[in-house]
């Protein structure tokens, strides 16, 4: 049965798709003892499946049994193997925290919201299996239609910005197929390690067409993982979704299209292709300096809770971006734990958010006064992942800068280190606002208790939101302590990335 | 704003333009499409690996079938989609209106005795294109259409509510899981029968045939699948599209 994990992780959250949307019809009540079991299920396979990747290394699974590069494989090395415990394990939390959330916000069509949920999960996990260029594809349209119609079954703001995202994802993902077209034309496979060996082995480097690929695939992928300035669709999408759909997607896709961009670097075109023969390390490391930079000052202009988080998220996703192409091993590691650690956090900071918001109905920050008395723990875990993000050790948001900057500096690119440094002084500020704010209560004792009678509901939200968002708060803490191992596990995968590896 | 749509617009045409000066020349039966080991093996062997006459078919269901369960999966999607975004409560109001609404319109003669004999074709026809794509082209996906296609003409000839009496949206949405269910459940069962997920060689446990024959037979099973999905997937769209999600009136 071991080896067949890598079928089982993908296969769980699909069958319990297709069973929610079979019974949920009848019978509300199956739908969520399905989502867990099937997540719970996946999560423990992948546990299993990183422990036989760090054992063993590289798992390859074939898809019908056809030997590459005739079928399809899934390709498993500690970096995937790392991000689909990543992936199962905030889908499964925000399965917690949806059970109060989707009720009250999409009541009458749970098993709809399910049904979606499920397919985004499977969508996002196949992505991260997959070893084959056009199957992604079609595992990104999986995760991007179902993020779609998850985003717009809210409110009418809503629908408006999940257009937007359907014309900007759309445009992303025909740019993808285009670039994957190209690559065809000039090797006549779809298999990622058969076409890294194509393009390494019959000099393909200096062809205008592979060149064009290259570019085609970025641009793709930059717009799916809103890489400044291809950005636009986020922000609202991300702000106006219902609470557990922005809990889930917030964290996982802009990761793991992150995920998806290295595989396309490292397997499909090669360090050296990248790094020695094209030499567009400086040029997009500039370009996430401005990313960093852009995302954290529009962050700062904000005065709504959610939209100012989605701005970091811009920002965050400078960050990888910039440790990824530095071409630099310690860079690279700092990215590829900052994709880890930058999940848990976001995660974090939008559940306590959606409690925020389920229990007092205020969306913008001056309205938060008082809210540590009201909520201690929501805003205990709201704090350790704003400490996380500003970069506090022994959290992991610490961790992941030290490796950026000190990769930074090894590569001898201080613009980055600067913007990091400036993003993390914003990230400061911004959560200090709040701090400030939601510490102390209002000034006037009469105008609050009439407040209190008001809003009805206030305290701490229930078990079923608090539980995920401490659980979150301590995978924080613990993923910054165990920081040597998952290092370790990165470093293996690095070694793997051809005979020239990073400069440095 | 249309400026700068512009300015992308003709970055991109000129680096389009620019790759193609690297193409090979058209039709070129030594471009690295045609020569490289991947097409001349389906070419060569799909026959003898597949026992299916038609390549199309074999690399679609079988050697590239992993990809076909998910473009269902993504059809299946856009499904729930729409009917989770249009796909109100219907309130009395509405419901009462639209009641009357119905009463006035009048179903044309011609067009309905002409489509009570064409649907019965139509749906014959799908029926032989989905299982005559080992043969010729066809499949899952060309006669799911075809069927949904006759559901469509039904609702549009005579009224939504007609179509809907005999494949409601509830039943459709089943219809659409089981035909995902046809297909993953079968590369299920070859996971079950030792083989890997979708390696239907592994089903000649369960069939008096050799794996070549099993695989084919395998492929057979997820067209009817593939098939199930996109009938009943197209004409819910259709509904919920034409009706703007209320079930009612139509077109």
């Amino acid at each position: 049965m071991a080896d067949q994990y890598p079928a089982i992780i993908l296969l769980a959250p699909l069958f319990a798709a297709i069973a929610v949307s079979l019974l949920g019809g009848r019978w509300g009540s199956v739908c969520l003892p399905i989502v867990l079991a099937a997540l719970g299920l996946s999560l423990a396979v992948s546990v299993a499946l990183l422990g036989q990747v760090a054992a063993g290394g590289e798992v390859v699974y074939k898809l019908g049994g056809w030997p590459r590069p005739f079928g399809i494989e899934f390709r498993i090395d500690p970096l995937n193997a790392l991000l689909l415990i990543v992936v199962t394990t905030v889908s499964l939390l925000t399965a917690i925290y949806s059970i109060r959330a989707a009720t009250t916000e999409t009541p009458d069509k749970l098993p709809q919201f399910y049904t979606l949920f499920l397919l985004l999960v499977t969508g996002l996990l196949g992505m991260t299996l997959t070893g084959d260029a056009f199957n992604l594809y079609v595992l990104v349209e999986v995760a991007s239609l179902t993020s779609y119609a998850l985003i717009a079954m809210h409110s009418k703001r809503a629908v408006l910005a999940s257009f937007n995202y359907v014309i900007m994802g759309t445009m992303g993902a025909s740019f993808y197929l285009l670039g994957v077209g190209y690559l065809y034309i000039k090797t006549g496979s779809l298999n990622m390690v058969d076409i890294g060996e194509i393009l390494r082995g019959s000099g393909l480097y200096g062809s205008k067409t592979i060149l064009v690929a290259l570019m085609l695939i970025l641009v793709g992928l930059w717009i799916k993982m809103a890489f400044f300035p291809l950005h636009g669709w986020l922000p609202n999408a991300y702000a106006y979704a219902p609470s557990s759909t922005s809990c889930v997607l917030a964290p996982l896709v802009t990761k793991v299209t992150v995920y998806v961009m290295v595989r396309m670097m490292m397997t499909v075109f090669g360090p050296e292709y990248i790094f020695s023969f094209l030499e567009w390390s400086p040029i997009v490391v500039w370009m996430a300096v401005i990313a960093i930079v852009a995302g954290s000052i529009m962050a700062l202009a904000q005065i709504n809770l959610k939209k100012m988080l989605t701005y970091l998220i811009v920002a965050e996703v400078g960050y990888m971006v910039g440790g990824v192409w530095m071409a630099n091993e310690t860079a690279f590691v700092g990215a590829f734990y900052h994709v880890v650690s930058d999940a848990f956090m976001t995660l974090c900071l939008f559940l306590a958010a959606g409690a925020i918001i389920f229990q007092t109905g205020k969306h913008t920050i001056p309205e938060m006064e008082g809210l540590f008395r009201k909520m201690p723990w929501t805003m205990v875990g709201f704090t350790i992942a704003g400490l996380s993000m500003i970069g506090v050790p022994p959290t992991c948001g610490f961790f992941s800068k030290w490796y950026l900057i000190s990769g930074a500096m090894e590569a001898g690119h201080w613009g980055y280190v600067v913007a990091l440094l400036f993003s993390s002084l914003i990230n400061a500020i911004l959560f200090f606002r709040i701090f400030e704010v939601a510490y102390f209560p209002k000034f006037d004792p009469q105008e609050e208790s009439a407040e209190e009678e008001t809003t009805g509901r206030a305290g701490e939200p229930p078990a079923t939101m608090l539980g995920p968002l401490l659980i979150t708060a301590a995978c924080l803490l613990l993923i910054g302590i165990f920081n040597q191992e998952i290092v370790t596990l990165i470093r293996q995968a690095v070694n793997t990335f051809g005979p020239i590896g990073f400069i440095g | 704003m249309k400026t700068l749509g512009a300015i992308a617009v003709i970055i991109t045409g000129a680096l389009l333009l620019y790759a193609s000066e690297d193409f090979p020349s058209w039709g070129d039966p030594h471009s690295p499409a045609n020569q490289y080991r991947v097409s001349s093996h389906y070419v060569q062997n799909s026959f003898g690996e597949t026992s299916v006459p038609n390549m199309v078919t074999a690399i679609l269901a079988d050697y590239r079938g992993y990809d076909t369960l998910f473009e269902t999966v993504v059809i299946f999607t856009a499904g729930i989609a729409i009917i989770a975004i249009l796909r109100g409560p219907i309130d009395k109001r509405v419901r009462l209106r639209l009641a009357s609404e119905r009463k006035m319109r009048e179903t044309n003669l011609i067009l309905a005795q002409t489509s009570r004999i064409l649907v019965p074709v139509i749906q014959l026809f799908a029926l032989y294109v989905i299982a005559h794509g080992h043969h010729s082209p066809g499949g899952g996906f060309q006669g799911g259409v075809i069927f949904g296609a006759s559901l469509i003409l039904l609702a549009l000839s005579f009224q939504l509510q007609t179509a809907l009496d005999r494949v409601s949206e509830k039943k459709a949405v089943t219809l659409a899981a089981i035909g995902i269910l046809i297909y993953a459940g079968i590369g299920f069962v070859c996971l079950l029968a030792g083989g890997n997920f979708l390696d239907y060689s592994a089903l000649q446990v369960l069939m008096p045939v050799g794996a070549i024959e099993a695989r084919s037979h395998g492929i057979l099973g997820v067209e009817i699948g593939v098939a199930f999905t996109v009938a009943a997937i197209m004409f819910a769209i259709y509904a919920n599209l034409s009706s703007h999600g209320r079930m009612k009136g139509g077109l």
